[in-house]
């Protein structure tokens, strides 16, 4: 009898799992029982020829290879990380790459491997994500001088030939952002919830969002939080910033500005659910990759990265590569269905504003260093 | 039936001994072979082979000296926190708080090594590692007291001194210990001075080796002196214990020191071996992991060192297992988490390889939780 209800417990929590895994025609769990022996011989032997086939020929001079590490964010972020990974695809594709691979990053101290592993297959370009990740490039394209780095947020302080950093004007997207908000604004108060302020980009873009709020009401109430973890948790923690933007809301805010990967997202989704609150994504248009926000997404700070990569490595693979630092488009998303909600006047005024920042005649206040 | 031949002996002697180690050891290996298992029927119903993805992970664990090298350097904080947790159960005490004295360890560690100039490495890299383990011990004195004088529970204590922990060392990091360096703006400390550094002999870390000789002496200790004695017996009755005139305060704040103090030399053997300074996020999870090594070693210092090799390996090749078989990173927490699930649940593993339990070898669980 008790063995029975155990082998029925082990069957259920089988089920569970494959069911939990998308349901994808799963194969039957009946295998279950005795097969201990087996497993060792399955795990031991397999090593050496798959090797050979997954590794390509990316050593050879002709054939172009793509890589792509991430700092410990995921490739389906739906925001910063896919953008870039996007990029890298669509690259490849368009260039007739033969191979193009990524890695997400579990452990911090594990970019300088990671980023070995593609360059110890004869990669030819690999683009490194995060602004975390700035120290490892450097250090890896000391070590691999024939590679082209793309650093995703990597603000170069010395130009190297063969790492460009990916930068964009966050604060100016960011700025433009904030004049829609206190536009739309009905309150007076208007909220950021953030990934943490030990990443640059994340600070540019709130200091723009509330100075650009400030240029259109002087008396305006910004609830601005950056996420009090570290660099491992804060674009991760959609549960946060779901929370933090609940509370913005209850104290009144009616604008939400969500910047931080998953973090945002999830203050983004909350948003969502009330009544009169809008929202605005950051780096990608998010209407495309946060359907559940579609009821407060009015418009998205962007900083096109998808873009910048395909950019970068065409010039990298037509031996162009600019070394140093490349300024990517950035700017805001279109409305979609909130078309209506905003007026010709703000239209107009979010116009101006941009020329005003191209030309150099509005400034964002935001000063690095 | 009158007179045994010596040689006889000898053998039913070592049949016996062999037996004994199957007997310990029959539990955990089979729970990693059911974890592997369900790993591969995960890998596979996501879509991957899992012999592809397996010959991936081998490869990123051991393929190459230099994986070698990764998967030993991964191991060692595992093997420090592993012995911290292991040693506090053998007198009924659950650590959780092995993070935290880890992270206390890893940045004092830290202090002392970019702080301090002009010392010899022969004395700047052994001061630094024993001052760090020294702030992990005195970071596990307080549940130890909290513990005899007021009743508080150490598990209760410990968790919330992580946090405590994780705070005091984000606060130093960003801080007055923070690195200043012209261009950092993140939160660190600097790079230790280059005498404070541990270094690699060939592709094996020497911490590593520190962890195999911490391994050694915590067996010793326990095993072979009063003072382990003492522990044990705390552990198996604290009223007996007491009766027998054992001072079981005095044991419990002491054992909650030593193990604090193998938390702290493991952070620091991480900050001053590996890292090289102390970051936030950096040590993520290397304490938390030791109670899942101290369990599936079955909280003997010998067991705790395949354990942690095992997951040290397993973190190693987990970036090649993504590279060459497109597997997300997370597997290979799944596939832990059912050895630990199989570990704990024994009788279902047992009940698998007809064994049938003997009472000397359980561990018993609940003396941390519903000790006194």
């Amino acid at each position: 009898m008790k063995r029975i209800m155990l082998l029925l417990t082990g069957l259920l929590l089988l089920a569970m799992l494959v069911a939990a895994c998308g349901g994808t025609a799963a194969e039957p769990p009946a295998q279950e029982a005795a097969p201990t022996e087996e497993v060792a011989e399955e795990v031991v032997e397999p090593t050496e020829e798959v090797m050979e086939e997954a590794s390509g020929d990316c050593s050879d001079e002709a054939v172009l290879c793509i890589g792509l590490v991430t700092d410990v964010g995921e490739v389906d972020d739906k925001s910063f990380n896919q953008s870039a990974w996007e990029g890298a695809q669509q690259a490849a594709e368009a260039l007739g790459a033969a191979e193009v691979n990524f890695i997400e990053t579990k452990d911090a101290k594990d970019y300088g491997a990671n980023i070995a592993l593609f360059a110890d297959q004869g990669y030819d370009i690999i683009v490194t994500v995060g602004f975390a990740m700035g120290e490892a490039t450097i250090e890896a394209a000391g070590t691999y001088p024939d590679i082209n780095f793309i650093g995703v947020d990597q603000f170069q302080g010395e130009a190297l030939p063969n790492v460009t950093g990916l930068v964009f004007h966050e604060d100016q997207s960011g700025y433009l952002a904030g004049v829609l908000a206190a536009s739309l604004s009905q309150s007076g108060t208007v909220a950021s919830v953030l990934g943490t302020n030990l990443v640059p980009p994340v600070v540019a873009f709130n200091e723009g969002y509330k100075n650009g709020a400030l240029s259109v009401n002087p008396d305006i109430t910004i609830i601005d939080t950056y996420h009090p973890g570290g660099l491992d948790v804060a674009f991760t923690d959609p549960e946060w910033g779901a929370t933090t933007a609940a509370q913005a809301i209850s104290n009144g805010a009616d604008v939400v500005f969500g910047a931080g990967g998953k973090t945002g997202n999830g203050a983004l989704i909350e948003s969502a659910g009330h009544d009169g609150v809008w929202c605005i994504g950051v780096d990608s248009d998010q209407w495309e990759t946060v359907p559940e926000a579609h009821a407060c997404l009015v418009s998205s700070a962007m900083k096109l990265i998808t873009p910048g990569v395909i950019d970068l490595a065409t010039m990298s693979a037509n031996g162009e590569f600019p070394g140093g630092n490349f300024f990517g488009a950035s700017g805001l998303a279109p409305f979609h269905d909130h078309e209506d909600a905003v007026s010709q006047d703000i239209k107009d005024l979010l116009d101006a504003t941009k020329a005003g920042l191209l030309d150099g005649s509005i400034t964002t206040g935001y000063n690095p260093g | 039936m009158t007179s045994v031949p010596a040689q006889d002996k000898g053998k039913d002697r070592a049949i016996g001994a062999v037996r004994r180690i199957w007997r310990s050891i029959s539990v955990p290996l089979v729970a990693v072979l059911l974890g592997l298992l369900i790993g591969g029927i995960l890998l596979f119903v996501s879509g991957a082979n899992p012999f592809e993805a397996y010959g991936a992970l081998i490869k990123g664990a051991f393929g190459t000296p230099v994986a070698v090298q990764r998967t030993l350097e991964k191991a060692t904080p595992l093997v420090f926190s592993g012995l911290a947790v292991a040693f506090a159960f053998k007198a009924g005490l659950f650590n959780i708080g092995a993070q935290g004295q880890l992270l206390i360890g890893a940045i004092v560690a830290a202090y002392v090594g970019f702080a301090i100039e002009g010392l010899p490495a022969i004395i700047h890299a052994p001061l630094a590692l024993l001052i760090g383990g020294l702030a992990g011990a005195l970071y596990g004195y307080i549940p130890g007291v909290l513990k005899v004088y007021t009743g508080a529970h150490e598990v209760i204590v410990t968790i919330m001194l992580n946090y405590v922990a994780i705070n005091i060392t984000d606060y130093l990091a960003d801080g007055p210990w923070k690195d200043l360096s012209p261009g950092n703006v993140v939160a660190r400390t600097p790079k230790i001075q280059p005498s404070a550094e541990i270094p690699i002999l060939g592709n094996i870390p020497l911490g590593f080796i520190f962890a195999v000789l911490a391994a050694i002496i915590v067996w010793w200790l326990l095993y072979r002196t009063t003072l382990g004695y003492e522990i044990r017996t705390v552990g198996l009755n604290a009223s007996a214990a007491q009766y027998a005139g054992i001072r079981v305060a005095r044991m419990v704040i002491l054992t909650m020191m030593i193990s604090g103090f193998l938390a702290g030399f493991g952070g620091a053997v991480e900050t001053l071996g590996i890292v090289g300074r102390y970051q936030p996020g950096f040590n993520a999870g290397l304490g938390f992991d030791g109670i899942t090594v101290a369990l599936l070693g079955k909280t003997s210092p010998f067991g705790v060192i395949p354990a942690a090799l095992l997951m040290g390996a397993m973190r190693a090749g987990a970036s090649q297992m993504q590279f060459s078989a497109g597997v997300a990173k997370e597997i290979t927490d799944v596939i832990t988490a059912f050895i630990l699930f199989f570990v704990a649940a024994d009788v279902i593993v047992k009940w698998l390889i007809r064994q049938r339990d003997s009472d000397d070898e359980r561990i018993m669980l609940s003396s941390g939780w519903g000790g006194n």
